[in-house]
């Protein structure tokens, strides 16, 4: 990109005429400083950067919120974790000044005591210096969670405490990376997002876009989390135009209503599906052959593999594994084949199964066979130039030969090598064994994995009391991990307090570019770039020789030295240069060349890259670990397939539990059961029940709904109580609503992707509690002082 | 309690996202349990067995706290609601445009709120208090030796007092 200009705004029919569209990016009204900005986090959400306007007083604090018009994709439209950012900016529990605990102490939520940056940073050297001097950097972790700046701010493992164990905490990185792994791998680019218009100048009425005929949401349901940074509400503004609808889900959600076919297939069944409609397009001749021969490898391989009697799928043979009309899989595979443009939102379900790397794989060939790749209303690529902004930052600077030590990277190298991150599970065993060596010293950043991260998170909470020698954090609320394993919290700044900049997508393909400069400061809270700027200059003063403030990071970071933020974060929102067929211009490869970038230059159907990593080149089906078909032994103890973490407009994960307003509209964790299955086991509406498997069980409140059918019950993730008691052995509830209890680590695939988050057995049965929350105690506690 | 204008709604696209809700309440200071608007849920049921096709649809309905935004209407702007309406279903107007447009096509509710419905009728306020009486004719009424308490069975065979009154 060239140049940074401000993207054009594209007017809602429901906005007024008296509006604020042309504002520049700050202002003044009716005295009050208005300052438009494009904010990530905190609170954690996908980079999709929604605009926002901040009204700030005269003491710069903020008094008001609103959507800014101007973003061309969100158009003024929020969502309810936003609106309430004053809430969360001034909540009463919000920590702003940096705090010690002696280790000892553990678990003891009285024992903080408020300190100095200054006294904090001496502390986190003292243990630094000492660990690292005994173990080696090699002992630090870096505990990253999701949707939040730091959740993927590399920096702090590479530059700042020069450790190659960088570590998102889900089993099998079950969270996005194996999807972008599949993508890497066979077409050689990052992320196939839907094309939303979201970097056209006129979206949707730009003259470049095509509207796709038919969009097939696959395990996604991105309305109210932003999946990935899709604004999810596109889709609506799609529909409206006149998208028609695929469904695929387990659950009967407000999509799947709106959807010409609904496939409601097993949880976890997906690659059969997949192969299925791909058996189906090959065998129809409903594929674009002339795109096939063109761009793709293998396709006779694949054509061999779908009608393979063994390893293959006819749709009759999937119908029976999902437990779909064997039509709807026939007619789901001609819309799709049929349409064009046709596009494919694929979500967080593919991740969540040690089968998704091939449930990724078969739904990159449905795209690739189809002709829907890289052409308007299909899937975009990034071009060669991007990638995940972050991924490799500072790694040969900070990192080194150290990175041949990073945890897991020898036997599961298609994860480490993607993306530069310690395997998970390999991390939970590191440090429960200390081998292959010793975990002494933590960090989370973006992370609270005992609340919502981490599978059986007792057992990852008794591995890091167990291990860790000394862990920091840095975050706006004290959360149940932080309680149980911190010694030093640090403040962190919350979006309307950061200068900062949101790609959408990650980076990974065309999108806008959001750039934010602080409304506001609370306390003494800083921004991750701040944060990581400070600490590194402290640990390890040689690797920031290049930076003298903070801006010179970010211009690297964020926009490798080619512009400067201060100028252009005054454009606000940026639209990337669309450019499609990328293919036929080389503008996917590093050497210039017509293609793709893969080993063979073409999409792979037969991925050479798979074979390389011993795994099977070509797309197959295995059952979930635990379910109906693979294991109908447990079906007497556990008779239900367990499906977790539907996403809540409420709440990004565990965040927001503490926002009075958000947590009105979801008090309570809540477990779907569908009515006839409430009725056998004696289950009334809004009645407390035990879950259980063999891993663990939790406690939630029943709602009874057609949403998921007899066989299947879906509970909500990540939930603790920050109204409760924090010290052990409540920990603010943490463990008792939790449902990442009943999901077990160590249960990913070949490749050391993927976890059963989605794809379980349970059982359930009454209680005679009632753990319904006090909303005035939460109102109470919580509210702001001017509320 | 006349109305000019009132909010059009078209709930084939609410995906129930409750950003109306939340915002109104934070635009009129409404605590933890009361709302300007309020989302509600209907199904998901299935409409015809065994088919698949669901009724599930969310409708937001205004309550006796909305004011359609009267500050920022006045000022030419929108109600909060429609701002940040994630699926942008709301629309504010006058109700003869609102009607037009809900005439284009299905699913739509066109609400007419009123704030503080029993505060816009004012206080009660007797009318006719001047009235002039209507005077009957003078009368002389005598005392009523045949008293009986009259909820009592009066058939003459069959009265009976507990003899409690005089």
């Amino acid at each position: 990109m060239d140049e940074m200009k401000a993207a054009p705004a594209v007017k809602l029919d429901t906005l007024s005429d008296v509006n604020d569209l042309g504002k520049p990016w700050r202002y003044e009204e009716d005295g009050l400083t208005v300052t438009r900005l494009s904010p990530w986090s905190a609170p954690g959400c996908h980079p999709t950067g929604c605009g926002l306007k901040v009204y700030t007083d005269e003491n710069q604090k903020v008094v008001r919120v609103e959507g800014d018009e101007n973003h061309p994709v969100t158009q003024g439209r929020l969502c309810v974790r936003c609106i309430t950012l004053m809430d969360y900016l001034y909540n009463p529990s919000r920590i702003i000044h940096p705090m010690k605990r002696d280790p000892k102490d553990r678990g003891n939520a009285e024992k903080w005591e408020r300190c100095t940056w200054e006294e904090a940073l001496d502390i986190i050297q003292e243990n630094y210096d000492r660990i690292t001097k005994e173990f080696g950097r090699e002992s630090c972790v870096c505990f990253t969670g999701t949707g939040r700046e730091g959740g993927t701010f590399n920096p702090y493992g590479s530059v700042m405490l020069g450790t190659p164990n960088y570590c998102y905490t889900q089993s099998g990185y079950a969270c996005y990376i194996p999807r972008l792994a599949a993508s890497s791998y066979i077409i050689g680019a990052a992320y196939p997002e839907i094309d939303y218009a979201c970097a056209l100048p006129e979206r949707f009425d730009d003259p470049a876009y095509e509207l796709p005929e038919c969009l097939i949401m696959w395990g996604k349901m991105p309305l109210s989390s932003n999946g990935d940074g899709l604004f999810g509400h596109a889709v609506v503004d799609m529909m409206r135009r006149g998208t028609r609808l695929i469904m695929v889900d387990p659950r009967m959600n407000w999509l799947a209503s709106r959807a010409d076919i609904h496939l409601r297939l097993r949880a976890g069944t997906d690659a059969a599906l997949a192969m299925a409609m791909l058996n189906v397009i090959i065998n129809e001749g409903l594929y674009d052959q002339q795109y096939v021969d063109c761009w793709c490898y293998g396709f006779d391989e694949l054509k061999a593999r779908v009608n393979d009697p063994e390893k293959g799928m006819t749709p009759a043979k999937a119908a029976e594994v999902c437990g779909i009309p064997e039509e709807k899989i026939v007619a789901a595979a001609r819309m799709y084949a049929q349409a064009k443009p046709a596009s494919i939102s694929w979500g967080l379900a593919i991740d969540q199964k040690a089968n998704g790397m091939q449930a990724g794989q078969c739904i990159l060939d449905l795209m690739a066979i189809t002709g829907n790749i890289d052409v308007p209303g299909g899937n975009l690529l990034g071009d060669a130039t991007t990638g995940l902004n972050e991924v490799g930052f500072g790694f040969e600077k900070g990192v080194g030969d150290l990175a041949s030590k990073m945890v897991g990277l020898t036997e599961y190298p298609a994860y480490c090598n993607l993306i530069m991150n310690a395997h998970a599970d390999m991390m939970l065993k590191a440090m429960e064994t200390g081998e292959p060596y010793p975990i002494k010293f933590g960090m989370y950043c973006g992370n609270n994995l005992m609340s919502c991260t981490s599978a059986e998170p007792k057992r990852w909470h008794d591995a890091i009391l167990k291990s860790l020698e000394f862990c920091f954090t840095i975050d706006t609320f004290m959360t149940p991990s932080a309680q149980a394993s911190c010694d030093v919290f640090l403040p962190l700044a919350a979006s309307a307090e950061r200068d900062g900049t949101t790609f959408t997508h990650y980076g990974a393909s065309m999108g806008i570019k959001g750039f934010s400069q602080a409304a506001t400061r609370t306390g003494e809270a800083l921004t991750d770039a701040e944060a990581c700027f400070k600490i590194g200059k402290r640990l390890n003063p040689h690797w920031w020789e290049d930076y003298e403030t903070v801006d010179d990071f970010i211009n690297h970071l964020r926009l490798s030295k080619k512009f400067d933020f201060r100028d252009v974060a005054k454009s606000v929102y940026v639209q990337d240069e669309v450019l499609y067929r990328k293919n036929e211009c080389g503008r996917l490869r590093g050497d210039g060349k017509v293609g793709f970038n893969t080993p063979t230059g073409r999409i792979e159907l037969y991925s050479t890259i798979f074979q390389q990593f011993d795994d099977d080149p070509l797309p197959y089906y295995e059952e979930p670990q635990y379910s109906p078909a693979a294991t109908p032994e447990l079906l007497g103890e556990y008779p239900f397939v367990l499906t977790t973490g539907a996403r809540p407009y409420a709440f990004f994960h565990s965040e927001n539990r503490q926002i009075p307003f958000c947590r009105e509209l979801n008090p309570d964790p809540i477990v779907e059961i569908n009515p006839k299955t409430a009725k056998k086991l004696g289950i009334a509406n809004g009645q407390w029940v035990e879950l259980w498997n063999q891993f663990g069980s939790c406690k939630q409140k029943a709602k009874l709904t057609e949403t998921v059918d007899e066989q299947t019950i879906h509970a909500q993730h990540a939930w603790w109580f920050p109204e409760e008691e924090g010290s052990e052995p409540n920990l603010y509830g943490n463990f008792r609503s939790n449902v990442n209890n009943l999901v077990p680590n160590f249960h990913f695939g070949k490749l050391g992707f993927g976890a059963p988050f989605k794809c379980l057995l349970c059982n359930v049965k009454p209680i005679d509690e009632c753990l319904d929350t006090d909303m005035d105690l939460v109102w109470n506690k919580f509210k702001r002082e001017d509320q | 309690m006349e109305a000019q204008v009132g909010l059009l709604i078209d709930y084939e696209y609410c995906t129930g996202c409750q950003s109306c809700e939340v915002t109104c309440k934070e635009e009129h200071g409404y605590p933890v349990g009361k709302w300007g608007i309020h989302v509600l849920e209907e199904g998901p049921w299935e409409i015809e067995d065994g088919t698949g096709v669901f009724n599930y649809n969310y409708v937001p309905v205004p309550t006796d706290l909305c004011d359609l935004c009267a500050d920022r209407t006045g000022k030419g702007r929108e109600p909060m609601c429609v701002h940040h309406c994630l699926a942008n279903v709301i629309t504010y107007g006058r109700i003869e445009d609102l009607a037009k447009k809900a005439s284009t096509k299905g699913k739509q509710v066109l609400w007419v709120p009123q704030y503080k419905p029993l505060e816009a009728k004012g206080e009660f306020v007797a009318t006719k208090k001047n009235r002039p009486a209507e005077v009957a004719a003078p009368v002389e009424i005598e005392s009523n030796d045949a008293w009986s308490t009259a909820a009592h069975r009066r058939s003459d065979d069959d009265h009976f007092e507990l003899g409690l009154v005089d």
